[in-house]
């Protein structure tokens, strides 16, 4: 009570409110990195939990991939309907790594830690440019460590039907109003398509790296490969129990 | 003002202090559920979108 007393008084009302406005600070930074990264990834984990009750499991054994014949392409769904699941071998033991693959890239879709695709652009496996938009800081970190791949680490999408295999070529950083890295051929718009390619797209800055808005991070992959689920699965996820 | 509040609140010491707790855990929870999202989506861009 004494010491109570006391230090109350001592503070004083501007010191108080300056306890506040940093408590109240200290607060977001805890809900925004914390609770609802979490709420997100919950979210996204049960999004993938929903899509699979939807689908076929995949044989737990290495498939072949296919390298010669054109693979299928779906039909796009509707908005904010998932079409699929987004796999980066290289952010096993990083992060959440198995995440919904949602069509458009409204704030609905990406905070809740979704992968987005880019409705105007191709679909997985289509000529064209399959371009996917995810957060890197905050609402579930989603392409958090996007600048941890590397010029030829597996970018894996599975669809219902397919598993299609990419391998990432390059990234670089522009600004956001440079949105002809997701043209079909990128930074060439109005070229016609011959390749199929991925895009991740996802924020940066120079200066405050995975923190920052100012800028774009972009990394494009180049289709390799595809397999059946019927036939089984890429052996780079033969050991993630949560991915069927 | 804080001083208010604590000679506000009824019952010794030890009943003040987990009043206080409960109110924070309340305030933290409004915090949580409706003002700190509302901040986000209305003042904080993490949009990761071209355009």
């Amino acid at each position: 009570m004494i010491v109570g007393r006391f230090f109350f008084a001592a503070v004083g009302v501007i010191g108080e409110l300056m306890i506040t406005v940093g408590l109240l600070l200290g607060g977001y930074v805890l809900w925004n990195v914390w609770w609802d990264s979490n709420q997100s990834a919950a979210i996204a984990e049960q999004g993938v939990a929903d899509f699979y009750e939807t689908v076929e499991a995949a044989p737990k054994t290495a498939a072949e991939l296919n390298t010669d014949d054109p693979p299928p392409v779906d039909d796009a769904p509707g908005d904010g309907e998932t079409l699929g699941v987004l796999i980066v071998p290289a952010w096993y033991d990083l992060t959440n790594n198995t995440m919904p693959i949602r069509e458009g890239t409204s704030d609905a879709v990406l905070d809740q830690a979704a992968a987005g695709r880019y409705s105007d652009t191709a679909m997985p496996g289509e000529v064209g440019n399959f371009a996917l938009a995810g957060h890197r800081r905050t609402h579930g970190n989603s392409f958090r460590f996007v600048d941890r791949l590397e010029p030829g680490d597996q970018i894996i999408v599975e669809t219902a039907t397919t598993w299609y295999v990419y391998a990432v070529t390059e990234d670089y950083v522009v600004t956001p109003d440079q949105s002809d890295v997701i043209a079909p051929v990128p930074r060439s718009p109005g070229v016609d398509p011959t390749e199929r390619l991925l895009t991740l797209t996802t924020c940066h800055s120079p200066s405050m790296g995975e923190w920052g808005n100012s800028h774009r991070w972009i990394t494009h992959a180049k289709f390799v490969g595809w397999m059946d689920r019927e036939d089984g699965m890429p052996e780079q996820v033969l050991n993630d129990p949560g991915v069927m | 003002m804080y001083g208010l509040l604590w000679r506000a609140l009824p019952g010794p010491g030890w009943a003040k202090f987990i009043q206080v707790l409960v109110l924070l855990g309340l305030l933290f929870y409004v915090l949580f559920t409706w003002v700190y999202p509302w901040i986000s989506d209305t003042f904080v861009g993490t949009d990761p979108n071209f355009g």
